[in-house]
C-alpha cells in the first residue's frame, strides 16, 4: 500500500521479508497498534457504530489532506484551507437560500471557493515565485473575512431538504457490501492486468510487492466488510472520500502529471530542464487543493445542518500533520495519498479512542504535538540511516 | 627580491578516485605578485583551499612553511591568526549589513560585556579605507549597493584589517569592469610596495604582464616548472606548460561524412542575470550540421553555458536572437518548447539541475519523454517505462543494481549516461552537452566518448562544452572558442593547435587576428 518512488534491494529470507514489511509500513503498523491498544483499554472503540463515526469525522480532514499531499509533495504549503472550509459552507448555503438548485449550488461553490481561488494562489506563486507560505497565509485571513462579510457574522441555516442527506445519509448495508466485494474484483483483475503487462514486456514481476499488497488490501476490505455491513453501511461522505483516495493515488502513481509532481519536489529546476510546464503543474496543484477544501465545506455544511464562518478553523494544521506523520517529505518530492491516508486515520484514532478514555482535552492536545514531533524524527532518523 | 614569506612543498591533497594536488612545490616572496595559472581543475582552488584551512591539516600531506615555521591549519581561523588571506571569486559578505560590519565581523571591538563600540568599529574602517585610498564609498555604505569591483575592495579591507601578509586573490577581475580592473590593479601595486606576499590567481595573460612578478604554473595537479619570473617567459612557453600533454589515446573519434546543415544561431545575445548592460553572450552567430561534433572552447565564464542554456530556452528573459532547425526560423521560449522542436541539453551541473536526486533510475531516466510510455489519457504504462529502461541501461551499459534504485547511488558516469538516456528518448536532433565528462574517472570518459560517436553516427547532431581542451580537441570536429561572450574564433579539426585555441580563450589574440 505503501509505495515509495524507491525501493529497496530484494531479500528473500523470511526475516529479512518480516524487516522490510516493517520497514515500509511503518505508519500503518503504528494506526493498528493505536487501534489495538484503544481496543483493549475501552470495548466501545472497536464497535462498528464507533467506527462508521471515525471514518466519517475523519473525511472532512482526510479530504483537505489529499490535496495537502500533493502541495507538499512540490515543496509548497496552503495554510488557507481551513478559511476555505468556512467560506465554501457559507457561499453553498447562501446560494440555496437565495433559491439556487441544490446541485448548482454545489458546482458554483466549487468554482468561486475552489477554481477561482486556487488560480489565484497559484498564479502568486508560480508568476512571482512568492513562497507559498505568504500567499496562502493571506488567502487564509481574506477568505475568512469573506465568510464573516457574507455571513454577517452569524450562522446561515439550510434550507434545502436535500442537502443535509449528502452529510448526513448512509449507502444501505447490502449495497456497502455489494460495493466492497467489487473492490475486491477490481483489486484481483488490476493486480492480474500488472502481471500481464509485466509479462508482455519480459520484466520480472515482485511477487514480495505484490504478496504484501494483496496481504494489506485484503485486511483493509475485510475490516471495512465488518463494520459497514454491521451498522446502517457506509456513510456518504466516507464514499466520497474513498473515491477521491482512489482518483488521487491512482493519478500520482500511474498518470505523466503525477510523476511530474514528484520530479518538481525532487529538483524544480532539473524538472524545468527536463521540459516540465512547471508553472501550470503548480497553479493546477493550487486549484485541486481549493477545490477540495471546499467539497470539505460542503460536506461539513451539509452534516451540521447549516454554514458559521468560523467552521474549519485550525484545519490546515491537522491537515499538514496527517501529511507529515503519513511520511511525506517537508522538502518535496517523497510522499504518498496512501501514507496520508494513514496518518489522517492515526489523528482519527487518536482523537476518537482518547476523548473514549476520557483524556481531558487540554492534554490531547499535548500527546498530538508530541507525535508529530515523534513522526518526523523517526523519518529523519531513517533517512540519516540511508546515508 | 623580498625575503620567502611562503613555502608549499610537496602537498598532495586526495579525493575518493582522485588526485588533485600530486606534489606541489613553490614558494612565494614578500612585496611580490605570484601568478598560480593553470587550466580550469588543474587544482589550483583545492590547493588555495589547503593553505586557507578549508581542508585541514591532515586531511592533505605535504608541509605548509610561513617565515620558516610549519604551519598545520585546522581550519580558516588558523590561517587567519597566521596572516592569510584569500579573497574568492565567490565574495563572501553579508549584503544587508555595512562594509565595516563586514570588514570587523564577528571580531567587533567590545567590552567586557560583549557590547559593541561601534564608533570605534567605523573609525577603524575609515582608517583601512584611507590607506587604501578608497574615496567611492564609506564605511556606513551596504554591501548591496556597492558594485561587484567595490564588493573586492571591501574584502581587501578586510584582509588588511586581520594585517594580512600573505594574500591570495582567485580570479578577481572576472566580474570587473576595465575601470573596477585599473583600480584594483593600483592597490595591489600599493601593497606590493608594503611588502605583502600576494599570489594572484588567473587565466588572463595581458593582466599577468601587468601585475605578475613571477609564475608558477599547475598542470594536473602538479607544478610544472620552477617559480620564474614573468620577463623570462613568453605567453607560447606559458601556454605550453599549461596544456602540454600527451592525449590521442584517450579519444576514440571517429569522424563522418558531413550532412546538411541542422541548427544554425544568428546574432544571439544573453544579459548578464545582475548586471543591466552587461551581456554574457554578445552578437553570436554559429552553424551545426549533421555528422559532425561542434565543440565550443573557452574558459569558464566566457559565456559557453549561459549562450547553450539560452539556446535550449532556459532562460528566456535574458537572451535573445534568431534560431533555425533545418533552415526554418523558431522560437524557443522554454526548454518544453526546445525539446519539443528536437534539442536536448546535457546540463553542467548534473548534480544540481540534471538529476532528480534521491528518485529512482528508471524516473530520471523517462522524466523528459513520459508521453513515450503513456498513453493519450496521460496514464503511464509502468511495464512498458521499465522495458524502456532496461533497453537503455543495455544499450548505453549503465552500471545499476535495478532500475528502481535511488538514483544517488550509481557513480557519477553511470549518472552522466542516464542523463544521456534521458535525452536520447527525446529522439533529439541536437544534443548538446556542456562539460559531458565532469568528475567522471578516466576509463568512463572514454565511454562517453564512445557513445557521442554512436550518436553522431545515428543522425544527431552533437555540440560539446568543455573546460578541458583536450577534450574539446580530441572530439569536436569544428571548434568555436568563446572569450568574454564573443565567438572569438572557429577553426577545423586539422587546423586547431592547442596554443592557438588558448590565446584565443585566454584574450591575448582577439577576434580576427
Amino acid at each position: 500500500m505503501s509505495t515509495t518512488p524507491v525501493n529497496t534491494e530484494k531479500k528473500t529470507s523470511p526475516g529479512s521479508i518480516a524487516a522490510r514489511f516493517l520497514k515500509e509500513n511503518g505508519t500503518l503498523i503504528a494506526l493498528v497498534a493505536l487501534g489495538v491498544f484503544f481496543s483493549f483499554y475501552e470495548e466501545a472503540f472497536f464497535s462498528p457504530r464507533n467506527l462508521t463515526n471515525l471514518l466519517r469525522q475523519t473525511t472532512i480532514i482526510g479530504i483537505i489532506s489529499v490535496g495537502m499531499t500533493m502541495v507538499i509533495l512540490i515543496e509548497g504549503i496552503d495554510l488557507s484551507v481551513g478559511s476555505i472550509v468556512g467560506l465554501s459552507a457559507i457561499v453553498v448555503t447562501l446560494l440555496m437560500q437565495s433559491g439556487i438548485n441544490v446541485w448548482l449550488s454545489i458546482i458554483l461553490t466549487l468554482i468561486l471557493t475552489g477554481g477561482l481561488i486556487g488560480l489565484w494562489n497559484g498564479f502568486w506563486i508560480a508568476h512571482y515565485k512568492i513562497p507559498p507560505f505568504i500567499i496562502t497565509l493571506g488567502m487564509m485571513t481574506i477568505a475568512r473575512g469573506l465568510a464573516l462579510t457574507l455571513s454577517k457574522g452569524g450562522s446561515v441555516p439550510v434550507t434545502d431538504p436535500i442537502f443535509p442527506q449528502i452529510g448526513g445519509s448512509y449507502i444501505p448495508e447490502t449495497a456497502s457490501g455489494i460495493i466492497l466485494g467489487l473492490g475486491l474484483i477490481f483489486f484481483f483483475y488490476s493486480t492480474f492486468r500488472t502481471m500481464q503487462q509485466n509479462k508482455k514486456y519480459g520484466i520480472e514481476t515482485n511477487k514480495l510487492d505484490i504478496g504484501f499488497s494483496v496481504f494489506i488490501v485484503l485486511s483493509f476490505l475485510a475490516l471495512s466488510f465488518y463494520i459497514f455491513t454491521s451498522y446502517r453501511g457506509i456513510p456518504y461522505p466516507v464514499a466520497i472520500f474513498a473515491v477521491i483516495v482512489f482518483v488521487f493515488a491512482y493519478v500520482l502513481k500511474n498518470t505523466k502529471f503525477g510523476r511530474r509532481l514528484y520530479a518538481i519536489g525532487g529538483n524544480e529546476e532539473a524538472a524545468r530542464l527536463s521540459g516540465i510546464n512547471v508553472y501550470w503543474t503548480k497553479i493546477l496543484v493550487y486549484v485541486i487543493i481549493m477545490a477540495l477544501s471546499s467539497v470539505s465545506g460542503i460536506l461539513l455544511a451539509s452534516r451540521l445542518n447549516g454554514a458559521s464562518p468560523n467552521l474549519g478553523n485550525m484545519f490546515e494544521l491537522d491537515a499538514i500533520s496527517a501529511v507529515i506523520i503519513g511520511g511525506t517529505s517537508f522538502a518535496g518530492g517523497v510522499g504518498t495519498i496512501a501514507g496520508t491516508v494513514i496518518g489522517a486515520l492515526i489523528i482519527g484514532v487518536l482523537n476518537n479512542g482518547m476523548s473514549l478514555l476520557g483524556v481531558p482535552t487540554f492534554y490531547q492536545f499535548i500527546i498530538k504535538g508530541l507525535i508529530i514531533i515523534v513522526a518526523v524524527w523517526f523519518d529523519v532518523l531513517s533517512k540519516q540511516k540511508k546515508a | 627580491m623580498g625575503d620567502i614569506v611562503l613555502e608549499m612543498k610537496n602537498i598532495v591533497k586526495e579525493f575518493p578516485g582522485v588526485r588533485a594536488l600530486d606534489h606541489v612545490n613553490f614558494e612565494a616572496r614578500a612585496g611580490e605578485v605570484l601568478a598560480l595559472v593553470g587550466e580550469n581543475g588543474a587544482g589550483k582552488s583545492t590547493l588555495m583551499k589547503v593553505l586557507s584551512g578549508v581542508w585541514p591539516y591532515p586531511t592533505y600531506e605535504g608541509e605548509i612553511i610561513i617565515k620558516g615555521q610549519l604551519k598545520q591549519f585546522k581550519n580558516t581561523r588558523d590561517a587567519e591568526a597566521s596572516k592569510v588571506a584569500i579573497i574568492y571569486q565567490e565574495l563572501n559578505l553579508m549584503p544587508e549589513l555595512t562594509v565595516a560590519e563586514n570588514i570587523f565581523l564577528d571580531r567587533e571591538f567590545s567590552n567586557a560585556l560583549g557590547v559593541i563600540n561601534w564608533s570605534k568599529v567605523y573609525a577603524e574602517t575609515q582608517k583601512l579605507l584611507d590607506e587604501l585610498n578608497i574615496k567611492d564609498f564609506k564605511p556606513t555604505d551596504k554591501i548591496k549597493e556597492l558594485t561587484v569591483g567595490k564588493q573586492q575592495m571591501v574584502e581587501i579591507a578586510k584582509a588588511l584589517s586581520i594585517n594580512a601578509e600573505i594574500l591570495v586573490f582567485d580570479e578577481p577581475t572576472s566580474a570587473l569592469t576595465d575601470k573596477e580592473v585599473d583600480a584594483l590593479f593600483e592597490i595591489i601595486m600599493k601593497l606590493k610596495k608594503q611588502g605583502v606576499c600576494m599570489s594572484y590567481i588567473s587565466h588572463k595573460m595581458d593582466e599577468l604582464e601587468r601585475i605578475a612578478d613571477s609564475i608558477i604554473v599547475l598542470r594536473d595537479g602538479q607544478t610544472i616548472g620552477e617559480v620564474t619570473p614573468v620577463k623570462d617567459l613568453t605567453i607560447d612557453q606559458i601556454i605550453s606548460r599549461m596544456v602540454g600533454r600527451d592525449i590521442k589515446d584517450m579519444f576514440p573519434k571517429k569522424t563522418f561524412a558531413r550532412g546538411e546543415k541542422v541548427l544554425e544561431v544568428k546574432n544571439f545575445e544573453v544579459d548578464h542575470p545582475v548586471l543591466a548592460g552587461e551581456k554574457m553572450v554578445k552578437n553570436a552567430s554559429f552553424s551545426a550540421y549533421k555528422g559532425e561534433i561542434l565543440g565550443i572552447a573557452g574558459l569558464m565564464g566566457s559565456g559557453r553555458t549561459e549562450l547553450v542554456t539560452g539556446i535550449f530556452g532556459a532562460l528566456p528573459k535574458e537572451s535573445r536572437g534568431e534560431i533555425y532547425l533545418e533552415g526554418e526560423r523558431v522560437k524557443i521560449k522554454s526548454p518544453m518548447s526546445a525539446i519539443s522542436k528536437g534539442i536536448g541539453l546535457v546540463t553542467e551541473d548534473r548534480k544540481a539541475v540534471g538529476l532528480v536526486l534521491g528518485h529512482s533510475v528508471v524516473n530520471n531516466m523517462t522524466i523528459s519523454s513520459l508521453e513515450t510510455v503513456s498513453n493519450k489519457w496521460g496514464v503511464i504504462n509502468s511495464a512498458k517505462e521499465k522495458k524502456l529502461a532496461d533497453d537503455y541501461v543495455d544499450q548505453l551499459s549503465i552500471k545499476t543494481p535495478g532500475l528502481d534504485v535511488n538514483i544517488d547511488t550509481l557513480s557519477g558516469g553511470n549518472q552522466q549516461k542516464v542523463i544521456i538516456a534521458k535525452w536520447l528518448n527525446t529522439m533529439p536532433r541536437v544534443l548538446i552537452l556542456d562539460e559531458p565528462t565532469r568528475g567522471i574517472d578516466v576509463g568512463a570518459k572514454v565511454e562517453i566518448y564512445n557513445l557521442l560517436n554512436k550518436l553522431v553516427e545515428d543522425g544527431v547532431t552533437v555540440i560539446i562544452i568543455s573546460s578541458e581542451l583536450p577534450e574539446v580537441m580530441g572530439m569536436s570536429d569544428r571548434i568555436l572558442v568563446m572569450f568574454e561572450g564573443e565567438i572569438a574564433a572557429e577553426f577545423n579539426r586539422e587546423d586547431a593547435a592547442k596554443e592557438t585555441i588558448m590565446e584565443y580563450a585566454t584574450g591575448s589574440r582577439r577576434r580576427g587576428e
